[in-house]
């Protein structure tokens, strides 16, 4: 997969501010796409590059807390650096927990901003590219046959061939040769590596944001 | 003339009986004294006595004067002389004499009975046109300082009413107070962010000036309108007395609405307007019609932020109605007012709400009426109320 450019989505009511912060990060040769609302940012659409969020807290229609929901909702992972008039504490702590980048007050100086955007875009990066492994390893681990799976399981959970072949009411050889299969398709360098590789796959689907659908 | 009319020319009290038997005395004089170079008699001398007597003591001394001058001339004049017998040949003759003076006597006080009475009533007529004419004037006098005092009465209620105004357009702005701090705050964060967008591009290897000039033109914007904000609060908070111009109404709509915005956003309530494009203007103070237009806008979403289960809309419409005038109807969907608060509404320091002085519907009314309109207000509990008033507009009836 080729890396696009990476943008910076800024929304804000406010015209004169919108074209002020992207006029400022183009100016260090980023690209910058503008919305007036959240609901325009939702509806249109977006490039599949590293990118981050430049949001108002406080907007009419759907506020900046409102969007950071539903974008997490929709399992739309995008750094968000909120900008307020005047962040109240509650409301930080909020944006905060539920992921939020940077919580800037306006007016935002100039460099604060730039830092921010770029911090979130380079994080926005790490992440993606986090992403891509997960899924790649998923892929791999989805390739498995059922038997396979099962063999898998018990490998990690730390299991002998000899207690394997008995739980699963097989040969030894069997189970070795199942054993060699999974090695190979998940390109476990070690049993380690296997254990490791599995253990994050776990985390992942257990964690509160699960990798993009399978289309990302 | 007056002053012979309003001085006496009567005698009082005994001195007119001594000006009766003076004068009889001083014609029997006269008549002995001229008898003896003119002959008998000189009755004209008695005559002259008691009409001179009657003229100036009255009619008693003028009857004294008669009897006297019937016994002198009796006594001196009558044969035989110097007696009081008569011969039977000159009784015609003198009961003639006495007939003459009485009839004299009669005649004189009768004419000047009628003279004094004549004068007393010019008299009387003088002192009471004078007591009226004090009267009137006194009475002229006190309506004059009345109304002076009137006219103070109403400056003071005036100045009261603006004052009352201005404290209670200060609260209001209290409570738009986060809403302004935005209003101003968004231009001024434009500003900064343009600016330093600006000074980004000019500190370029290669400074790009078109990007750095648009940059500066939002700057310039942004600054601009955050003056305007401020000039616009300005106006609402100072101290200026009341001055009539042409007002045109749709301009202080939705310059109030601006205001009011944030305000309404944050309770998620969408505004509208509906305004009559060939409004009228109107005149009046417009600083007191927007006071009363952000007023009622303020009640509207007050009405609603409790609203759940309809979208909450504040619709402002103008139209012109009857002859010329402009009408101003602001529409909410709110809680409404129920029919024990309605014929409140109006009253001073009525309010239903826990902040709040209960002075805006009260203040509103009396500048809507001091403009010569009409304010009211219309509502279904639950549903939502309109608050409409109307102003004259201009070339319509002034008040």
């Amino acid at each position: 997969m080729k890396e696009l450019e990476p943008v910076v989505f800024v929304i804000d009511d406010e015209a004169l501010i919108r074209d002020g912060i992207q006029s400022l990060i183009r100016s260090i040769g980023l690209r910058a796409e503008t919305f007036a609302s959240a609901r325009d940012f939702m509806a249109a659409k977006r490039p599949d590059a590293p990118a981050c969020l430049v949001l108002d807290v406080r907007m009419p229609g759907l506020s900046g807390l409102d969007l950071q929901r539903q974008l997490s909702d929709a399992h739309i992972h995008i750094p968000i650096i909120f900008i307020t008039g005047h962040g109240d504490i509650p409301m930080t702590v909020r944006a905060m927990k539920d992921g939020a980048m940077e919580f800037l007050t306006k007016p935002v100086r100039g460099q604060d901003l730039l830092d921010a955007v770029q911090k979130a875009i380079a994080y926005d990066r790490g992440l993606r590219k986090e992403r891509a492994e997960l899924m790649e390893m998923r892929n791999r681990f989805n390739s498995l046959t059922p038997r396979e799976t099962e063999v898998l399981k018990l490998v990690v959970a730390g299991l002998l061939n000899k207690q394997i072949a008995d739980e699963l009411g097989m040969s030894e050889l069997t189970v070795k040769t199942h054993r060699a299969h999974v090695m190979e398709k998940t390109k476990a360098e070690s049993l380690a590596h296997l254990v490791r590789m599995a253990e994050r796959i776990r985390n992942a689907s257990a964690s509160k944001y699960p990798s993009p659908p399978k289309a990302g | 003339m007056s002053t012979v009319l309003t001085t006496s020319t009567r005698l009082r009290g005994p001195a007119r009986y001594g000006l009766a038997i003076a004068l009889v005395s001083a014609a029997l004089i006269l008549s002995l004294v001229l008898r003896v170079p003119f002959g008998n008699p000189f009755w004209f001398f008695f005559s002259v006595a008691v009409i001179v007597t009657t003229w100036f003591a009255g009619r008693g001394p003028g009857w004294v004067a008669v009897g006297l001058s019937t016994l002198a001339a009796l006594y001196y004049f009558i044969p035989p002389v110097n007696s009081f017998a008569v011969k039977p040949a000159d009784v015609p003759f003198f009961l003639s004499f006495v007939a003459c003076e009485a009839v004299a006597n009669w005649l004189i006080s009768w004419q000047k009975n009628a003279e004094d009475a004549l004068r007393r009533a010019r008299d009387e007529l003088e002192v009471r046109v004078g007591e009226r004419t004090v009267e009137l004037k006194n009475a002229n006098d006190a309506l004059v300082k009345q109304m002076a005092e009137q006219r103070r009465t109403e400056e003071a209620l005036q100045r009261t009413r603006t004052e009352l105004a201005r404290v209670v357009r200060i609260t209001t702005i209290g409570e738009l107070t986060a809403s302004i701090a935005h209003e101003v705050n968004q231009p001024l964060a434009a500003v900064v962010a343009n600016a330093d967008a600006c000074v980004a591009w000019l500190g370029l290897e290669w400074p790009n000036l078109v990007e750095a000039r648009a940059a500066a033109e939002r700057t310039i914007q942004g600054a601009t309108r955050a003056s305007e904000v401020i000039i616009r609060i300005r106006s609402l908070i100072n101290k200026a007395a009341p001055e009539r111009a042409q007002v045109q109404l749709n301009g202080v709509i939705e310059e109030t609405v601006t205001l009011a915005d944030r305000q309404a956003s944050r309770n998620n309530i969408s505004i509208a307007l509906e305004l009559e494009p060939d409004l009228p203007h109107v005149p009046g103070d417009k600083i007191q019609l927007q006071q009363v237009i952000l007023n009622l806008i303020m009640n509207g979403i007050e009405s609603m932020t409790g609203v759940t289960g309809r979208s909450r809309l504040l619709l402002i419409r103008t139209s012109v109605v009857g002859d010329g005038e402009v009408c101003v109807s602001i529409k909410d969907n709110g809680i409404g007012v129920s029919d024990e608060v309605m014929p409140r509404l109006f009253e001073p320091f009525f309010t239903t709400r826990s902040q709040g002085i209960g002075m805006g519907l009260a203040i509103s009314r009396s500048i809507v009426e001091a403009h010569g309109g009409r304010l009211w207000a219309e509502s279904t509990v639950n549903q939502g109320s309109v608050f409409q008033f109307t102003l004259p507009g201009e070339g319509g009836p002034n008040p």
